[in-house]
């Protein structure tokens, strides 16, 4: 990690605001952002570099034209996708963005061999998933961005409810990205404090929804997704790597036997270190929570099998 | 107004608070107060000149006389006689209540609105006797406690787990002393409960090296004991107060029947703010918890009577 490098493929909203909030941050020695459509990435790069100024650490931040020109990163955050759009059905959104996978994950192999790739694209578990199949590297190198954006997303909301500062928020979400997440608020403490001691059953489980829909909510007011949540959560998972800090993230990983089930990506708590995923935490699920995990995996694994029924991984 | 902060004593414990909060530019002056005046202004000299390497604007300033620590914000009591290999925190007692007493009655008349963050041992009963001399109100006076059991507690979490530093939220209430109620039930790391990681006998191990990080300290130091971890988890009280971060801690708190107990001081979740103890929280505790915090108040109650024996306060009881 001496280089410090980290390339963002994808220099859109989520891309763009990765970024900058790691720019301010002083995180990284150098960002590359990559975008197919031209002149953004090259805009967005000198408007951040610019913003840098105001930094605790210099970050030089610069561009590429050709995708191919991102050499030597140690890690590539992959933002790169298009939302659905009307009309589109869930296996044409997932065929679509698979590809796209495909294009940018060859590049990557080609060109930043020992990489750590974040994995930012919807659906995202599945995207998580086609990124494992198509580099075949170890698991710990592919990691996908869910819990560190749904957990802030969840502790926004417990502050909002209790008035008690966001910092101190514990936050635990596992499960997919989508619909069926899975909060766990009854297990966190606010400060000293568990969550339940301080709100009743009935804020709890409106805290679950909230937080379930966190993301649909911004989508009404705002008429598309948000991006500032997910660049700083992305930052997050970034400086535990570059940092080495063996931090616990809850991050979509593929399972090997943990939580009994294997060859699918979902999210749990993962530790994060110069390695990727230093370690995958299991936590013990009582039986209403291990229902529910199993429907999320189920959700997941619908979208592995568009993949497998189109013959994805096939070649071409 | 420039926001202020005096800390009191220029001891290694007082010089480090002094020294983080200028680090951090948490306020714009940091005034010390201690009985030797040239040692506190050769200290805050430098420390006025680390804060310009660091570029902060924070000035650290010494107190000529008791006057100068009008228009604080926050007073930290640090004062008080060191504790000794082999010296129990109760020895210190009557020599460290004259010396706090002393303090006490200077913020009553010179920082009538300060909110005092008292850090001197026996911790819990210092607090109490900083409410007896200056008759503030109880939000306006903190014990700093809890923050420095639950970061040794977190401390010997991580020893065992080896990843999730800075991360692991562990809870202690009770008293500041060998009666300390360390809760693991209610300690996670990043969300994840302990006892998901650790098995009981580890956890039990913790809960003991807990208890024994204070003296674990002194018995390596020979002289002195432990300031850098109380003088940064002092300054977060400090922060969180100068920010309104309505951030929870554990903090010595006159109790005003929470959890069953009026009257005395002990370490219980509060709500920091502006304000000071905005708040105090109330956790349900299992009968085995109870009963060791029931112990933990008992210990402060006792070392109160002995003042008490000594007729340190006007009102006490015969």
């Amino acid at each position: 990690m001496v280089n410090r490098k980290v390339g963002i493929v994808g220099a859109g909203a989520v891309g763009a605001s990765a970024a900058y909030a790691l720019t301010l941050m002083g995180v990284c020695k150098e960002i590359v952002l990559f975008d197919v459509a031209p002149g953004v990435a090259h805009g967005k790069a000198i408007d951040i570099a610019q913003a840098g100024y105001y930094a605790p650490q210099d970050t030089i931040v610069t561009h590429v034209d050709i995708a191919s020109d991102m050499k030597n990163c140690d890690i590539v955050v992959i933002t790169a996708g298009v939302p659905r759009k009307p009309g589109m059905t869930r296996a044409d959104l997932l065929m679509i963005n698979a590809k796209i996978m495909k294009d940018v994950v060859g590049n990557i192999v080609e060109n930043s061999p020992n990489a750590i790739i974040i994995c930012v694209s919807n659906p995202l578990d599945v995207m998580t998933y086609a990124i494992h199949k198509i580099t075949g590297w170890d698991r710990n190198r592919i990691i996908g961005m869910a819990g560190a954006l749904d957990g802030s997303r969840m502790a926004y909301q417990i502050s909002k409810l209790t008035g008690i500062s966001k910092r101190q928020t514990g936050s635990l979400v596992i499960g997919d990205h989508g619909e069926n997440m899975i909060p766990l608020p009854d297990k966190i403490l606010v400060g000293d404090v568990p969550l339940n001691e301080l709100i009743s059953k009935e804020d709890m489980e409106g805290i679950i929804e909230r937080t379930r829909f966190g993301g649909a909510e911004i989508v009404k007011h705002l008429g598309t997704s948000g991006y500032y949540g997910p660049g700083r959560a992305i930052a997050h998972m970034v400086e535990a790597i570059l940092n080495d800090t063996h931090t616990i993230i809850s991050s979509s990983v593929l399972l090997d036997g943990e939580y009994g089930f294997s060859n699918v990506t979902v999210g749990v708590p993962a530790v994060l270190g110069r390695n990727g995923i230093e370690r995958i935490i299991e936590l013990k699920l009582d039986e209403e929570i291990k229902t529910k995990f199993k429907v999320s995996v189920d959700s997941i694994q619908s979208g592995i099998d568009i993949l497998n029924e189109n013959n994805f991984f096939k070649g071409e | 107004m420039a926001s202020k902060v005096t800390v009191i004593g220029t001891g290694n414990f007082g010089s480090t608070v002094a020294f983080i909060l200028a680090m951090r530019g948490s306020c714009h002056e940091v005034v010390l107060r201690g009985r030797n005046i040239d040692i506190a202004k050769g200290k805050a000299l430098d420390m006025s000149q680390a804060a310009n390497a660091a570029r902060e604007h924070t000035i650290v300033r010494a107190a000529e006389t008791a006057k100068d620590m009008a228009g604080s914000e926050i007073v930290v009591i640090t004062a008080g006689a060191p504790r000794s290999p082999g010296m129990n925190r109760d020895d210190l007692l009557v020599k460290n209540a004259e010396i706090v007493k002393g303090y006490a009655l200077e913020i009553k008349e010179y920082a009538p609105n300060a909110i005092v963050v008292v850090v001197s041992n026996p911790l819990d009963v210092m607090t109490y006797v900083v409410h007896k001399y200056t008759g503030f109100p109880r939000e306006r006076i903190l014990g700093m406690a809890g923050i420095l059991d639950s970061a040794r507690m977190a401390h010997f979490i991580y020893e065992k787990l080896g990843y999730g530093a800075g991360q692991i939220r562990a809870t202690v209430m009770g008293g500041h002393g060998d009666t300390m109620v360390p809760l693991p039930k209610f300690t996670t790391v990043a969300g994840v409960p302990i006892a998901d990681l650790l098995d009981s006998e580890e956890i039990g191990e913790v809960v003991q090296k807990t208890r024994d990080g204070g003296a674990q300290i002194v018995n390596l130091l020979g002289s002195g004991s432990a300031y850098y971890a109380p003088a940064k988890s002092t300054a977060v009280m400090v922060d969180a107060i100068l920010k309104d971060t309505k951030q929870i801690h554990s903090c010595a708190v006159l109790l005003k029947g929470e959890y069953g107990y009026s009257d005395i001081v002990s370490g219980v979740p509060v709500m920091i703010g502006a304000a000071g103890g905005e708040k105090v929280i109330e956790m349900s505790l299992n009968d085995l918890q109870k009963t060791r915090f029931k112990n933990s108040v008992a210990s402060v109650k006792e070392m109160v009577d002995a003042l008490c024996a000594t007729r340190f306060f006007e009102d006490c009881e015969e």
